[in-house]
C-alpha cells in the first residue's frame, strides 16, 4: 500500500512539535556560554561571596533545616558591622550526590570564594573533588566519615568525626548501668553513614568487653522494623545501639519501645536533633547520644550564640548542627577579615581569593559556639571538649531537650 | 542558570532513556537500565581504582584506560543481558516490568553487602580523565550522537521494523515471519549497552559510586523520561532525558516549591500530551 502524504493538519503539528524540540538545545548553548574561569577580579559588591549546600529537601531535610538556622543566625550576628561581610547564597543540595554536585557546581559559577556543606558525607564524597580541583575553600558543618579531610587540600570541617565522639556514649552508658551485658546493635546498611559509625560502634562495644549479641540491619526508607526488633528482642538484650538517620532511627525506637524493649538506648549522630522529637515522641525519652556541643558552654561566643537561637525559636535549645552551622560561617567570615586587613582583597582575582582564603581558614584559631577550635593542616578540625546527652521529654510528648550529661 | 556540569548530567539523562526506550520499542517495558548502568559504573570504579596499572603517569587518567573499562562494561552488561534476556524476555507486560525490577534490587543488594563494592559508602575517589566537566560533555555528547545515530539508522533497518511491528502486534508479527524472541533479545542487549556506557562515563564525573546508582527510583525516573518525551521516535526520549533532568535545576529560582512545580510536570505531561512531546510521525511521517 502507498503511503498517503502528510496532510496539512500532520504537517502543521509537526512543524510545531519540531520547534518545540529544538528549543531546548539552543537555550541550553545559550545558557552555557559565560561563568566565572577564576581569572577575573573578585566581586567584592555587597561582600564577599560564599556559598552554602544545604538537604533543605529529601530524607535528609530534618538536618539540613537546623543548618540553615545556623547559617541564618551567623549572618545576622556577625554581618552588621563587619569591614568585609559575606555575601551568603543558600542552596538546596538535596539528599543525593546529583543534587550537591549541581548545587557545587551552581555556586562555583556563580563566583563563590568558598563554600559551606554539603549536609551528608556521602554528598561529600562526590562534590568535594569538585571543588578541590577548582581550587575552592570547602568547610563541612555535618560530615563526620572518615576520610572527607583526606578529598583534598581545600576540604576542611567543623564536625568532629564520629569515631572520635561515638564511643563516648558507650561508655557513659556503661557508666550509668555497669550491669550491661548483652548488646544489640541496629543499622541501615544502605547509607553511608551508618554504616560508618557502626562500625565504630562494634569496635567501641568489643573493646568493652561487650561483643553484640546481634547485629540488626535495615533500609534507610524503611518504616517498619518489626522483624528486625524481635529478632533482637528474643535474645534479650541489655542496651541497643543505632546509627540510623533521624526518620528512620525515630520510627525504630517507637516501635522497639512498644514491643516492649524496657533497657537503655545509644544512639549515633544522625539522630543529633530535636526534629526526632515529632517522630519517636515519648519513646525519645532517655535515650543517649555524643554531642561535639555543649549548649551550657560558658564561653561568650556560645552564650550570643545561644540567647539569639532562644529568642528566634521561641526558648528553646539550640542542637549540634545548628551550632556547627554557626561555627563554619564564623570560620570564614573571620578568616575573610583577618586576610582583608592583611592585604586587602579588592582588585585580586578570583581563584587567588580562593587559594588565600582557605589557607587562611586553616591556619587560624576561632573562639565558636562549639568552643576555642582550630584545625590540623590536613582540615581535620581540633576541639577541645565532647560531652554525652540523654533525650528528656516534656509530658506533652512533642518536645523536649538534650540535658547534657556530667 | 545552567552550567556545563548540569548539561553532561542531562546528556547522561538523555543516554539513560535511550536504554530504556529501545526495549519498548519492541512492546518490552524493562526497567533493568539502572541494573546495567550500575554494572558500567562499578567496573570503572573498580579497574580506575583498584588497578594501578592503568593510572598512567600524568596528572589525568589515561583515556586508553577509560576505554578498556567501557569494553569490559560492555561485554560483561552484554554477557549478562544475553544471559538473562532469554528467560525473562518470556514474560510480558508488567510481568517484565517486575521480572526486571528485581534484577535491579538482587544487583543493588549484591552491592550493598560486598565489602569488594565498598558497602554503602561505595567506592570513592575515582580518578578524572579530564580537567574540567568540558571533558565530559565532549565524551557524552559523542556517546549519545552515537547512539542517536544508532537509533535512527536502526529506525529504518529491517530489524527496527521488526521491533516496530512487535510493538504493534507480537502475534500478528511471529504471523509475518518476524524471530520475535531474537528480535526483543537484541533489542535487550542493545539497551543494556546503552546504560553500561553511559554507566562507565558517570563513574568517573560522580567522582564517587554505590549501590544507590542501582534503584527502583532510577527505573522509575528513567521511565518518565520515555513518557514525557514519547515513546514513537528516539527523538522523544532524548528530549525527555534532557528537559526532565534539567528542570529541577532551571526551577532553582523558584525556591522551595520547585519540587511540587517539577512534579506537576510529570503529573500533568502525560495527561496533556500522551503522546509525549514527540508524538509519533514526527521523523518518519511515511511510515504506516
Amino acid at each position: 500500500m502507498k503511503a498517503l502524504p502528510p496532510s496539512p493538519e500532520l504537517r502543521r503539528r509537526q512543524g510545531w512539535a519540531l520547534s518545540r524540540a529544538a528549543c531546548l538545545p539552543i537555550l541550553l548553548l545559550l545558557n552555557a556560554c559565560g561563568g566565572s574561569n577564576g581569572n577575573q577580579p573578585v566581586n567584592l559588591k555587597g561582600g564577599l561571596p560564599v556559598g552554602a549546600v544545604l538537604s533543605l529537601t529529601g530524607n535528609a531535610n530534618v538536618y539540613g533545616q537546623d543548618q540553615k538556622i545556623g547559617l541564618e543566625l551567623a549572618q545576622a550576628a556577625l554581618k552588621p558591622g563587619s569591614p568585609l561581610p559575606l555575601q551568603l547564597r543558600i542552596e538546596d543540595g538535596g539528599s543525593d550526590e546529583a543534587g550537591a554536585t549541581s548545587a557545587f557546581n551552581l555556586l562555583i559559577k556563580g563566583g563563590s570564594a568558598a563554600l559551606i556543606g554539603p549536609t551528608l558525607s556521602q554528598q561529600a564524597f562526590a562534590a568535594d573533588p569538585i571543588a578541590q580541583r577548582r581550587g575552592v575553600a570547602v568547610l563541612a558543618p555535618s560530615n563526620t566519615a572518615t576520610g572527607i579531610p583526606e578529598l583534598g587540600s581545600f576540604i576542611s570541617r567543623v564536625s568532629a568525626q564520629s569515631s572520635v565522639i561515638a564511643p563516648l556514649s558507650i561508655a557513659k552508658a556503661l557508666e550509668l548501668h555497669p550491669q550491661i551485658k548483652r548488646a544489640a546493635v541496629f543499622y541501615a546498611q544502605d547509607d553511608a553513614y551508618s554504616t560508618a559509625e557502626t562500625t565504630i560502634f562494634q569496635k567501641a562495644l568489643t573493646e568493652k568487653g561487650l561483643k553484640p549479641i546481634t547485629v540488626q540491619r535495615t533500609q534507610l526508607n524503611d518504616q517498619d522494623f518489626l522483624n528486625q526488633i524481635t529478632a533482637a528482642l528474643q535474645l534479650k538484650p541489655d542496651l541497643v545501639v543505632l546509627s540510623l538517620q533521624a526518620v528512620d532511627g525515630g520510627n525504630l525506637i517507637r516501635q522497639l519501645r512498644e514491643l516492649g524493649y524496657k533497657g537503655t538506648i545509644v544512639v549515633g549522630n544522625g539522630m543529633n536533633t530535636p526534629n526526632i522529637y515529632p517522630i519517636c515522641q515519648r519513646a525519645c525519652d532517655g535515650i543517649l547520644i555524643a554531642q561535639a556541643y555543649s549548649p551550657e558552654l560558658p564561653s561568650a561566643a556560645n552564650r550570643a550564640f545561644v540567647a539569639s537561637y532562644k529568642a528566634k525559636q521561641g526558648g528553646a535549645i539550640p542542637p549540634q548542627l545548628t551550632a556547627q552551622a554557626y561555627a563554619a560561617y564564623q570560620v570564614i567570615a573571620e578568616a575573610a577579615a583577618r586576610l582583608n586587613q592583611q592585604q586587602p582583597l579588592q582588585g585580586k582575582s578570583l581563584r587567588q581569593v580562593r587559594l588565600l582564603l582557605n589557607k587562611e581558614i586553616l591556619s587560624g584559631s576561632y573562639d565558636t559556639p562549639l568552643g576555642r577550635i582550630s584545625f590540623s593542616p590536613a582540615g581535620e578540625v581540633q576541639q577541645e571538649s565532647f560531652f554525652v546527652a540523654q533525650v528528656r521529654m516534656n509530658t506533652d510528648g512533642r518536645s523536649g531537650r538534650f540535658a547534657l550529661l556530667n | 542558570m545552567l552550567d556545563v556540569s548540569l548539561l553532561v548530567q542531562m546528556l547522561l539523562g538523555a543516554l539513560l532513556a535511550l536504554a530504556v526506550y529501545l526495549p519498548l520499542r519492541a512492546g518490552q517495558l524493562s526497567l533493568a537500565t539502572p541494573g546495567f548502568y550500575a554494572i558500567g559504573g562499578t567496573v570503572a570504579a573498580l579497574l580506575s581504582t583498584r588497578a594501578p596499572a592503568l593510572a598512567g603517569d600524568g596528572e589525568l587518567y589515561p583515556l586508553s584506560s577509560v576505554l578498556l573499562e567501557l569494553l569490559l562494561a560492555l561485554l560483561l552488561a552484554g554477557a549478562l543481558a544475553l544471559v538473562i534476556g532469554g528467560p525473562v524476555l518470556r514474560l510480558q507486560g508488567i510481568y517484565l516490568a517486575i521480572a526486571t525490577i528485581a534484577l535491579v534490587e538482587i544487583l543493588r543488594v549484591l552491592l550493598l553487602n560486598s565489602s569488594w563494592f565498598g558497602g554503602a559508602v561505595g567506592i570513592f575517589a575515582i580518578p578524572q580523565p579530564f580537567d574540567g566537566p568540558e571533558g565530559y560533555l565532549g565524551a557524552y555528547g559523542l556517546l549519545l550522537a552515537l547512539v542517536c545515530w544508532g537509533c535512527h539508522w536502526l529506525e529504518q533497518q529491517p530489524l527496527g521494523r521488526a521491533m516496530a511491528a512487535i510493538r504493534d502486534d507480537e502475534l500478528a508479527a511471529r504471523c509475518m515471519g518476524v524471530d520475535t524472541d531474537r528480535v526483543k533479545l537484541l533489542a535487550f542487549l542493545f539497551s543494556a549497552l546503552v546504560a553500561a556506557a553511559a554507566g562507565v562515563l558517570a563513574a568517573h564525573y560522580f567522582n564517587s559510586w554505590n549501590a544507590r546508582q542501582a534503584s527502583f527510583d532510577a527505573s522509575i525516573t528513567s521511565l518518565a523520561f520515555v513518557v514525557l518525551g514519547g515513546s514513537r521516535t528516539w527523538l522523544g526520549p532524548v528530549l525527555g532525558g534532557l528537559l526532565l533532568t534539567a528542570l529541577p535545576e532551571l526551577l532553582r529560582p523558584v525556591g522551595d516549591l520547585r519540587l511540587i512545580v517539577f512534579g506537576l510536570v510529570i503529573l500533568l505531561g502525560p495527561v496533556l500530551i500522551p503522546q509525549g512531546l514527540i508524538p509519533r510521525g514526527l521523523i518518519n511521517p511515511k511510515r504506516p
